[in-house]
């Protein structure tokens, strides 16, 4: 290459003599000609040696350019087989959406949990023949938010695709918006097969809420029979005294003294047994309530983490907003985290039949007017019809299948013992949300 | 002359059973002792005499079921009529598969109570395995 590059110096000069072939006038002249040549061919010469030391640089910088280019396509195949590889590895796969021309792109490890050959066009009609029937209207329903979305808002779905052998895929997207080089709005999703995972899930789920059905029925079993124990002997009591004051007084004379004596003596077994009742609201009473400064947020996160699998399991998306800046509260982590847990289970309960939209469930403290705090639980349920709106919070009352209807009453009690209010509003779109709010650091 | 009324022995460790069951059964017509333990019971002189015992069966020391096997196994053949605050059918059933006239759960009406020494005094069955009596 560098032969190319570096100029003869004869061919140089000879075609550098101006009106080559004219002899000179003289041998002055001829001198001077050939010093003024001389000085010519050493500037051009000078010259073609700084552009020969630019050319070789640049011809360096090609071949740098060249190595590296090739270098950084080894490394993104290198990426590439990597990232293949651990899609697989991991079942997840991914998809780019461009909403305005609806072209879809899939990752190999994609067309894999699909089912389907790689490499072939990807068309809703296509997904959609693989999604659970059931999930359908759910994808529109996203399809359809993601089109309208305005912010760049991510979306976080489940569904299931129904497989040609019957056999069922769970699957958990995210999804998160982004502008294409024309602008145009596009999507970049994950999507994960979470089969595996979940049906070991709800076989642990279900040893565990067995295990928990045994224990709390035992206990419960337990503490009932104590309970109607300790009643039931001064009941006896109070019954047979009853009965021989009445044969007394049924005497003929009466006797007075007799009966007099039994009815003291009923009197007094039933102090018993009111005091067997005193000392058992003593044992769940709020007098033995325990009084600390508790963090709202962390109560809120232990929730989630104890019904995380419940709620899972129920296909419910748990959103988290919970402010920076709240103070603590005083009060009693337990009791407050009953009424959580309550409020979630009856959010996650309205929305069991829903299968039109994603079960979102958006959890948010704040800090309110007056020094409060407040925990609001939305839900994207059923929502609150007037009749259940005006009885909500009275005890037995409930609109659930199985459902005591305690856990509302308990909870607002549980929120007015903290000296604050529990309350339940309808959504401007579907569902209730249900809110308390206490003093900071204060109870009563 | 008349014949001394059948002695019914109360054994049982609440108070309050021994004070008003004598009094409503003293009204029935009975004789009637009373004993704080089953080991009370055993060391008395009036073992030998009872007509029927009213025994509770969950009590310190001694239970109930004891005393009645110890019972058994001295050959003393004295009808048993248990009460219990535990309203448990299984331990009914087992009390009663092991011979005892009834088993009454407490708190039990007069009437309930009236049968069931009657019955132990006249040396008859008077529970039925399926049917609890003497409940309220």
């Amino acid at each position: 290459m560098t032969e190319r590059v570096i100029p003869r110096k004869e061919v140089l000069i000879e075609s550098s003599v101006p009106g080559g072939g004219v002899p000179p006038a003289s041998m002055d002249e001829l001198r001077r000609q050939i010093r003024e040549r001389e000085t010519r061919v050493r500037v051009r010469t000078r010259e073609l040696e700084r552009k020969t030391r630019e050319l070789l640089a640049a011809n360096r910088d090609l071949e740098r350019a060249i190595a590296e280019r090739k270098r950084a396509g080894d490394r993104l195949r290198r990426s590439e087989a990597l990232l293949a590889e651990a899609q697989r590895l991991s079942s997840t796969g991914t998809f780019s959406w461009n909403v305005a021309t609806d072209e879809i792109t899939w990752s190999e490890q994609l067309y894999r949990i699909y089912e389907l050959e790689v490499g072939m066009p990807v068309t809703v009609e296509r997904i959609r023949s693989r999604v659970h029937p059931e999930d359908v209207s759910l994808i529109e329903k996203m399809r359809r938010a993601a089109r309208e979305q305005r912010g760049d808002a991510g979306f976080e779905w489940q569904y299931r695709l129904l497989m040609p052998d019957r056999s069922i895929k769970y699957l958990h997207a995210v999804a998160h918006p982004t502008r294409d080089r024309d602008g145009r709005l596009e999507y970049i999703a994950v999507v994960q097969d979470v089969t595996e995972r979940r049906l070991a899930e709800e076989a642990l789920d279900k040893s565990r809420s067995e295990l928990a059905r045994v224990a709390r029925a035992s206990s419960l079993g337990v503490l009932t029979a104590s309970i109607a124990h300790e009643v039931n002997q001064p009941l006896s009591g109070i019954v047979t005294n009853a009965s021989t004051c009445l044969r007394m007084l049924a005497a003929d004379p009466p006797d007075v003294d007799g009966a007099r004596e039994t009815a003291l003596r009923m009197i007094r077994d039933g102090r018993r047994a009111a005091d067997v009742i005193a000392r058992l609201r003593a044992l769940f009473g709020k007098e033995d309530a325990v009084t600390e400064l508790v963090d709202l947020n962390s109560a809120v996160r232990e929730v989630i983490a104890l019904v995380a699998s419940e709620l899972w399991r129920n296909r419910v998306v748990v959103r988290t907003e919970l402010a920076d800046d709240l103070g603590p509260v005083t009060g009693d982590r337990i009791q407050l985290q009953q009424v959580i847990l309550n409020l979630i289970r009856n959010a996650s309960d309205a929305m069991c039949g829903v299968e039109d939209r994603p079960r979102q469930l958006a959890l948010r403290t704040d800090r309110v007017a007056g020094d409060r705090v407040r925990l609001s639980v939305q839900d994207a349920g059923v929502g609150l019809d007037p009749e259940s709106s005006r009885r909500l919070f009275e005890a037995f009352y409930t609109t659930k299948r199985g459902g005591m209807g305690i856990g509302l009453s308990v909870s607002r009690s549980i929120i007015e013992g903290h000296r604050g209010d529990l309350c339940a509003t309808p959504n401007d779109g579907p569902g209730a949300t249900f809110s308390f709010s206490i003093p900071c650091g204060s109870r009563a | 002359m008349i014949p001394a009324p059948p002695l019914v022995a109360v054994v049982d460790d609440d108070e309050s059973v021994r004070e008003s069951l004598p009094d409503l059964l003293r009204q029935f017509g009975y004789a009637v002792r009373a004993f704080s333990s089953a080991e009370e019971f055993l060391a008395s002189d009036d073992l030998a005499r009872t007509d029927c015992l009213l025994l509770d069966v969950a009590m310190p020391g001694m239970t109930g079921p004891d005393l009645q096997r110890e019972l058994t196994r001295r050959r003393q053949q004295i009808p048993v009529v248990f009460i219990t605050a535990h309203r448990d059918r299984i331990i009914r059933r087992r009390l009663l598969e092991l011979g005892a006239v009834d088993c009454l759960f407490k708190p039990f009406s007069e009437g309930a109570l009236r049968v069931a020494v009657e019955a132990a005094i006249r040396g008859e069955v008077a529970a039925s395995l399926l049917l609890p009596a003497g409940t309220y």
